[in-house]
């Protein structure tokens, strides 16, 4: 059996736009659940988003258990061998706390993808399958989030390419959520339970297009 | 020191993603041999590239996501297959690029315009280039440009530049008027001055021999006896798609020129002989003495040959009628059981086709 990791901010923990990290879409709507559905019996799909996880940055309001790059250690560890590793974040890192541009935000990302090979959790202690995946855009109205996220929509536009300057730079897999699902206008950031189902399903045929030998 | 792995990105291959073809200097070897190998192998997935040239998963893809941008890739429908995952076949992008092709023959001179797999989009012939360029150089450079203008012209951006194959057949030229060679000769420059392209230029046998190893009966093959049937017989030794470019200028009078003096003997019109793409009518004995004064030479050819290199297939290469080619194949055959001759499938022109394909070759391929 093959393990993927997703590793992810909300929109992996599947918190409904609008809601809090409380009120969350179930296991089998979340994306990573859609992925799990998609890809069958031969992968094990483990989800691990958090609302308000940043790349590489210690949140010094939400605290530094937000910061993805300290977490990401223990997480690999905790769940080799894997295979695959998704990783989708870098809109909590456009908030006006940071002041970071799009370029920053994915140079984050590539610090995730360097630890991930130093620590090769991969099958006999390779580098897995990395795969980035930019998240989709921000709607300009982001409602009561506005003062948090000031200045964010425009960047948020912009971590597509950054992001996929970063795969093609570090030899990583990249997808564009962008491509095909939007965020919701509810709160103008989340995405909602139609666009979990399509990116469940369009990474799936990503993760597929790799390519895998049949001995599991 | 510096930890390098935080220095900026260097993405080599995202280049401009506005549109057009990235340049020729950042077409990394990498991207070359994934192109090749579609071109090779129409519809194979990331995975087969991956065993067949040894890259990553990761690596490959980046570049074929690049090269899908760039227009030279396109991804088909996911396949389903009985065991494991679907897979997901590519191919090249007939539309990705394009090149004109140039031969200057021993009667006319053919222009074409090529695809990236190779299909003709535009074909046809003028008198060579005469000594004098007062003569007809016009009427040259206007054929060039038409071949151009077959494409809209939003995708000129897309040419990959255009080809030009010359004969050095010694024999041949002695029938071209003087001074001919030296006009052949100064093309390249003159075409690149009046059309702003790159020109490619290489022997006209090789570029046939390229031709039928890059679109046409030969590409499954890997080593075979590749026989150019024109004025004269020309032949190429290809190992391992490799075409052996040798310098020797050896030819053997059982060509079209052959045929032409048999037929004028017995007092028969020739004319119909250099005529393309049209079938012969019946030429009567004439044509069976020459074709088997041919197929005798091809059979010696190949059993000298044989010394050397286990030659397995002949493809015969020519502007003459199919039937015609297929008919000295099929008496090769018999005549040579444990070889399979071939006839090729670039009627037109192979030689021009494989002029056109010249700028593939130096701008995607590898070598």
């Amino acid at each position: 059996m093959r393990s993927v990791l997703c590793f992810g901010d909300s929109n992996t923990h599947g918190q409904m736009p609008g809601g809090t990290p409380l009120d969350r879409f179930n296991p089998f709507e979340r994306w990573p659940g859609v992925l799990r559905r998609e890809l069958g019996p031969d992968w094990y799909v483990i989800e691990e988003g958090l609302s308000g996880r940043t790349t590489v940055h210690d949140d010094p309001i939400e605290g530094a258990l937000k910061n993805g790059r300290t977490y990401l250690r223990p997480c690999l560890m905790s769940h080799a061998m894997l295979d695959l590793v998704i990783i989708m974040l870098g809109t909590n890192d456009l908030k006006r706390r940071f002041n970071q541009p799009p370029s920053e935000v994915a140079m984050g990302i590539g610090c995730l993808v360097h630890d991930i090979k130093e620590l090769a959790p991969g099958p006999g202690g390779s580098v897995p399958e990395i795969m980035i995946v930019a998240p989709p855009p921000m709607q300009d109205d982001i409602k009561e989030w506005e003062s948090i996220f000031s200045g964010a929509q425009p960047k948020s536009r912009k971590l597509a390419l950054e992001f996929e300057i970063i795969a093609d730079s570090l030899e990583v897999h990249f997808f564009d959520a962008g491509s095909v699902i939007e965020t919701d206008p509810s709160d103008g950031f989340h995405i909602n339970k139609e666009a979990h189902e399509g990116l469940g399903v369009a990474l799936a045929r990503e993760v597929e297009a790799i390519g895998w030998l049949n001995e599991v | 020191m510096p930890d390098m792995r935080f220095a900026p990105p260097n993405p080599i291959r995202i280049a401009d993603r506005a549109s057009g073809l990235n340049a020729v200097s950042v077409r990394s070897y990498n991207e070359r041999l994934v192109l090749s190998l579609l071109l090779q192998n129409d519809g194979i997935s990331r995975m087969e590239i991956g065993q067949r040239t040894g890259l990553s998963a990761q690596t490959i893809s980046v570049i074929v996501r690049s090269l899908e941008k760039e227009g030279l890739v396109a991804t088909g429908k996911a396949q389903k297959s009985r065991m494991g995952p679907p897979t997901i076949p590519l191919s090249l992008n007939p539309a990705g690029a394009y090149s004109v092709g140039i031969s200057v023959g021993y009667k006319q001179t053919n222009v074409v315009l090529i695809d990236f797999v190779g299909s003709v989009r535009f074909h046809t012939t003028l008198p060579n280039p005469e000594p004098d360029p007062a003569i007809n150089q016009t009427e040259f450079l206007e054929t060039i440009k038409a071949a151009i203008g077959a494409l809209p012209a939003n995708t000129h951006d897309r040419i990959a530049g255009i080809g030009l194959a010359l004969p050095e057949d010694q024999y041949e030229l002695a029938h071209a008027p003087n001074g001919a060679l030296e006009r052949y000769e100064s093309l390249r420059e003159e075409i690149e001055a009046h059309i702003g392209i790159d020109v490619y230029v290489q022997n006209d046998i090789t570029a046939a021999a390229g031709a039928e190893n890059l679109f046409g009966a030969a590409k499954p093959l890997t080593d075979y006896l590749f026989c150019y049937l024109g004025a004269r017989l020309h032949s190429r030794l290809v190992i391992n798609h490799q075409i052996f470019n040798s310098q020797s200028t050896q030819s053997f009078d059982v060509g079209l020129l052959n045929l032409e003096a048999r037929l004028q003997a017995t007092g028969l019109e020739a004319d119909v002989i250099w005529e393309r793409s049209a079938d012969w009518p019946d030429l009567g004995p004439a044509e069976n003495d020459w074709q088997n004064a041919c197929v005798a030479q091809i059979a010696q050819s190949t059993n000298a040959l044989k010394q050397f290199v286990d030659v397995k297939t002949i493809v015969l290469s020519s502007y003459a009628p199919h039937k015609v080619c297929q008919n000295i194949c099929d008496q090769l055959d018999d005549m040579l059981p444990d070889v399979t001759a071939i006839a090729g499938t670039l009627e037109l022109s192979p030689k021009a086709v494989g002029a056109a394909s010249l700028p593939f070759s130096s701008k995607f391929m590898v070598e």
